[in-house]
């Protein structure tokens, strides 16, 4: 930490002295500018005489004698003009001439003006720069240095260590068998002996410990993301088997849970920069230190067709480990093994009523039978009230709130028909109920918009209102089968 | 390094000369100035001239140039050898103090 804050020290005089210098690089270029600028309205003032001075055969002038005296004269010889060409040679020439001439030497000036023009746009971008420079390493700026310190020095690496980059990995054979020749060497070879002994088995005790490493950490590699806690690592895992289902919105699952984190990480980090500041007087730069958390967060994964499925690892963790105390024994538990498509089918299910049922496909529409919906039935208590905290926010086009809040209000005025509505659930996958059609059309009232909404609307009264796992029935079929 | 810079305002100096030489017509008459006397020449005389004066500086600027990286080489060659002193210098105290 000396060191860091004696380097931010040092860099705000080097950057006040750059700084220094580029302005006046700067200062050098606008006084060559102005010089230049003189010269062109000097040039532009001498074609207008020339241009009148052959008007008139001879003009009446006051001639100039010495620095005090003046006397009066004629300018004779208008149109001969002597021009100074440079480097001692003069040319006689008219005045026409001579303005052509003029006119090719105001070229020259523009170009080197042009070029000095640059030269200073590019010097005032670089002072720019130093200042924000200067600014950073100052305590002025808006800059802050995150720095996230990481505690835990075991580097997670797929595989094993190579052999081959371990220091002392290969034996010293050589001086083993060089050990006949000399008195100094013979001893040299018996010690590295000894030493060879050791350092087998120091090698083999961190090979023990990498193994187990290496099979704890497994599984996360898959997920290719960063960790820097082990427990933080199970929490990824979770979504690294859902993957099949919910791989087109990969993009929303790891933005949530990061942003959850970095949330966390963030609040954690604000307490901790204050002690920081009031720790490092020196540092420049004010700190935030985070450290990665472990907050199991729900995430709501737009699947298209205004649904969205509602995740939770604390949930999927739960189900696994219900699923893997009912069922055979993982070596880890709470972790997924997957390597069949047919174990994706197992692993997912929904505990409905103690059963397991398995999950219809996401790529099917809600509007169908069996809900998509992960969760629906386990996490409705959570569903409700996250539901209720949006109700008052969304539009009427949010799938969830709003029937949720006519569901609500409806429910009290009738309590009555819905519980007759729907039959206990038999475990069975899909089911017609002739009797849902009465709570279609007040569903439909709700929000007609979107077909596949009153379906939601009809899963998630039942939960609210019963607090039982209930099947569900297209409107469709239920109109069939009330006109049957 | 300074000799440098003015045969090159020289040489830009002439470029512009030439430029403006080839503008003018033998009607024109041209002089040059030796000394404070004005002396006539000839347009075609002066633009020879001046192409002359031209290639002389160019070469002055090259020799320079050539004149210049033997001195850099010169000096790399001394600072190497200062940085050795300084080495051995540096090794020098370093024993010294152990021993003591």
């Amino acid at each position: 930490m000396a060191e860091r804050n004696k380097r931010k020290n040092l860099h705000p005089q080097e950057v006040s002295r750059l700084k220094e210098e580029q302005v006046k690089v700067v200062i050098g270029c606008q006084d060559q500018i102005q010089h230049w600028k003189k010269v062109q309205s000097d040039y532009e003032a001498l074609q207008q005489r020339l241009s009148t001075l052959p008007d008139k055969l001879s003009y009446d002038v006051m001639v100039p004698f010495g620095p005090l005296a003046f006397m009066p004269g004629k300018l004779v010889h208008t149109n001969e003009v002597t021009v100074l060409l440079g480097d001692n040679w003069f040319a006689k020439c008219s005045a026409k001439q001579a303005s052509n001439l003029v006119e090719h030497r105001k070229k020259h000036v523009q170009t080197a003006l042009d070029d000095l023009y640059k030269v200073v746009k590019n010097f005032e971008a670089r002072v720019g720069f130093t200042e924000d420079l200067e600014k950073q390493s100052s305590e002025k700026g808006d800059f802050v240095d995150i720095i996230e310190e990481v505690e835990n020095e075991e580097i997670l690496t797929k595989g094993k260590q190579r052999t081959a980059h371990k220091p002392y990995s290969r034996p010293k054979i050589q001086d083993v068998f060089e050990g006949g020749e000399g008195d100094p060497k013979a001893k040299s070879g018996i010690l590295s002996e000894e030493e060879l002994w050791a350092r087998l088995d120091e090698l083999e005790m961190e090979e023990e410990l990498l193994d187990q490493k290496d099979r704890i950490s497994y599984s996360t590699d898959t997920n290719g993301d960063d960790t820097t806690s082990s427990s933080s690592e199970e929490e990824k895992e979770h979504p690294s088997g859902n993957l099949p289902c919910l791989h087109g919105e990969e993009g929303w699952p790891p933005v949530t849970r990061e942003d959850s984190r970095l949330i966390t990480c963030q609040v954690n980090g604000n307490g901790q920069r204050h002690s920081d500041d009031e720790d490092d007087e020196g540092s420049c730069v004010p700190t935030i230190y985070f450290t990665h958390t472990v907050e199991p967060k729900r995430v709501r994964i737009n699947t298209g067709k205004n649904t969205t499925l509602k995740f939770s690892e604390r949930k999927e963790e739960a189900k696994r480990k219900r699923k893997n105390s009912n069922g055979n024994g993982h070596s880890v538990p709470g972790l997924a093994k997957i390597k069949t498509p047919a174990d994706l089918y197992r692993l997912f299910v929904d505990v409905v009523n103690g059963e397991l049922v398995p999950r219809k496909s996401i790529l099917k529409s809600r509007s169908r039978e069996d809900s998509v919906c992960s969760d629906t039935s386990e996490s409705s208590d959570d569903r409700r009230g996250f539901c209720r905290n949006l109700s008052h926010d969304e539009s009427t086009h949010s799938d969830t709130s709003e029937g949720v809040l006519h569901e609500e209000e409806n429910s009290p005025s009738k309590p009555l028909p819905l519980p007759g509505v729907f039959e206990a659930f038999s475990g069975t996958v899909v089911e017609k109920d002739p009797t849902l059609p009465s709570l279609i059309p007040h569903l439909t009232i709700v929000s007609p918009a979107l077909p596949t909404i009153p379906e939601r609307k009809a899963e998630e009264v039942v939960p609210q209102l019963q607090k039982e796992p209930c099947k569900r029935v297209s409107k469709f079929k239920a109109a069939r089968m009330q006109q049957i | 390094m300074l000799r440098v810079s003015e045969h090159e305002a020289q040489l830009t100096e002439n470029n512009i000369v030439k430029e403006e030489l080839h503008l003018l017509v033998s009607q024109n008459l041209v002089y040059k100035l030796i000394g404070s006397v004005l002396v006539k020449q000839d347009l075609e005389e002066a633009k020879g001239t001046v192409g002359k004066r031209l290639e002389n500086i160019n070469g002055e600027i090259k020799q320079y140039e050539t004149q210049m990286k033997e001195m850099e080489k010169r000096s790399e060659r001394h600072r190497e050898v200062l940085a050795g002193l300084q080495h051995e210098y540096q090794k020098s105290q370093g024993k010294v103090p152990v021993k003591v």
